[in-house]
């Protein structure tokens, strides 16, 4: 088995000019080299952030950024796809993704109330969906963690879950953070936005517009964290059972994972919509009291 | 906060490249799929919308040539029954007409017929009175003469 996997290892030498292996090979190879120190030390390999797996001009190319353009690529692909076959009589593809979203265009419709705003947002609110569910469920493919390439005399993976990046679930917050305040900014008018978080009609409101003012900003931090935190701890989980016992344990986690996966991407999209909502409705001001 | 970053391994570029391929992405889908895919959907939605009031419409259309064929058929119906009722009276007063008349003629042959027998008669009379009297004018010179 090893050698079958150090045969592979060579392929990709070739094929990339640098070292590269697979993790069951590395680990058993290091388990030979143990004395070497606690570095090469075989075990679970757990890192916070992407590694960088070669530098292009100065810009680092992390293993999560290849995952996020394969996923994005195969995104594209797959809408080349859909639309070189769409017909006014659909195949099942088509019929599929005709019914995905009309059901998402129409729950949107029902949140927003109002048709002409779902059709606005649906392209951001899909785009989200898609390329999160489809970054998570890629990154259950083998070889995701366990190709490894050499990296400044490291070895690190060749593809890390794009979400597993705190850079990715960064920037998806950031996007739907900016989203979220323009159009709330957009449909009011700045001054009737701002009112609500900056209010002076008495000092309870405006204690609760500060309080809303900071949830709002929070938001950068609980989306990030939370699609991050739940793919990274879905990793480690899996590296931790696979470490215990290889065969067997780690199906029932991985099952839950994938699921895991398509609940984070509805959540991310589901939290980004409501949040829209809440920012393009009236503040409730001084007829309330 | 510089550690906390750098322990996520949080990087202004690869932060933009995310952006930016997220960007694209979303250029990407809009233009490949939502918008052709919606187009088609508004297109069929609008195509069924436009069957449905067509088959509606012929329905009416339908309804409507029922209801005029309907109001021709009883047209014609109390038309025939006038124009048999109407026959049918002409009918009777042409019967008793040309009753009365083979009756008036019937009984102008039966009076001339009459008339012609009385004058015939009367013809009869006059000429067997002139007989008579030629035989008694003959009788009497017949006497006469054997008196003689």
């Amino acid at each position: 088995m090893t050698g079958a996997l150090t045969h592979l290892g060579s392929f990709f030498n070739m094929l990339f000019s640098t070292n590269v292996a697979l993790a069951a090979a590395e680990a058993s190879e290091n388990a030979g080299h143990a004395a070497e120190g606690a570095e090469a030390a075989p075990g679970i390999h757990v890192v916070l952030k992407a590694e960088e797996v070669f530098n292009l001009a100065g810009f680092p190319i992390t293993n999560s950024l290849i995952m996020t353009v394969i996923t994005t690529v195969l995104l594209i692909a797959f809408a080349y796809t859909v639309r070189s076959k769409l017909a006014m009589i659909p195949g099942k593809l088509q019929a599929g993704v005709e019914l995905l979203f009309q059901g998402v265009l129409d729950y949107m419709a029902e949140t927003l109330e109002s048709k002409e705003l779902a059709r606005k947002f649906f392209p951001l609110i899909m785009t989200i969906f898609l390329f999160v569910l489809v970054a998570n469920q890629l990154a259950f493919l083998p070889g995701v963690g366990s190709i490894l390439v050499d990296h400044a005399g490291a070895m690190v993976p060749l593809l890390r879950a794009p979400a597993a990046d705190l850079n990715m679930t960064l920037a998806l917050a950031i996007i739907a953070f900016l989203v979220i305040e323009i159009t709330g900014v957009v449909v009011l008018g700045f001054f009737k936005y701002a009112g609500k978080y900056v209010n002076f009609s008495s000092p309870v409101n405006f204690v609760v517009g500060i309080i809303e003012l900071l949830s709002n900003i929070g938001r950068l931090i609980s989306f990030s964290f939370r699609l991050f935190g739940n793919v990274f701890a879905g990793e480690v989980m899996i590296a931790v059972a696979l470490f215990f016992v290889a065969y067997l344990l780690p199906v029932p986690l991985m099952a839950f994972e994938v699921f895991v996966a398509f609940i984070q991407a509805v959540v991310f999209a589901m939290l980004t919509l409501f949040f829209i909502k809440l920012s393009i409705m009236e503040p409730h001001g001084d007829e309330a009291h | 906060m510089e550690s906390l970053l750098d322990a996520f391994g949080i990087d202004v570029k690869l932060l933009l490249a995310q952006l930016v391929n997220f960007g694209v992405l979303f250029v990407a889908l809009t233009w490949l799929l939502y918008k052709p895919v919606m187009k088609t959907l508004d297109e069929r939605a609008a195509k069924i919308a436009q069957g449905v009031e067509d088959a509606e419409t012929a329905s009416e259309k339908a309804a409507q040539a029922d209801e005029n064929a309907a109001k021709v058929v009883k047209g014609a119906e109390t038309e025939a029954e006038g124009i048999v009722s109407s026959a049918r009276d002409l009918a009777g007063t042409e019967k008793s007409r040309i009753m009365k008349e083979a009756e008036a003629r019937a009984a102008q042959v039966a009076a001339d017929a009459e008339a012609r027998a009385a004058e015939t008669a009367a013809k009869a009379l006059r000429d067997s009175e002139k007989e008579v009297a030629r035989l008694a004018v003959l009788a009497a010179e017949k006497v006469l003469r054997e008196s003689k």
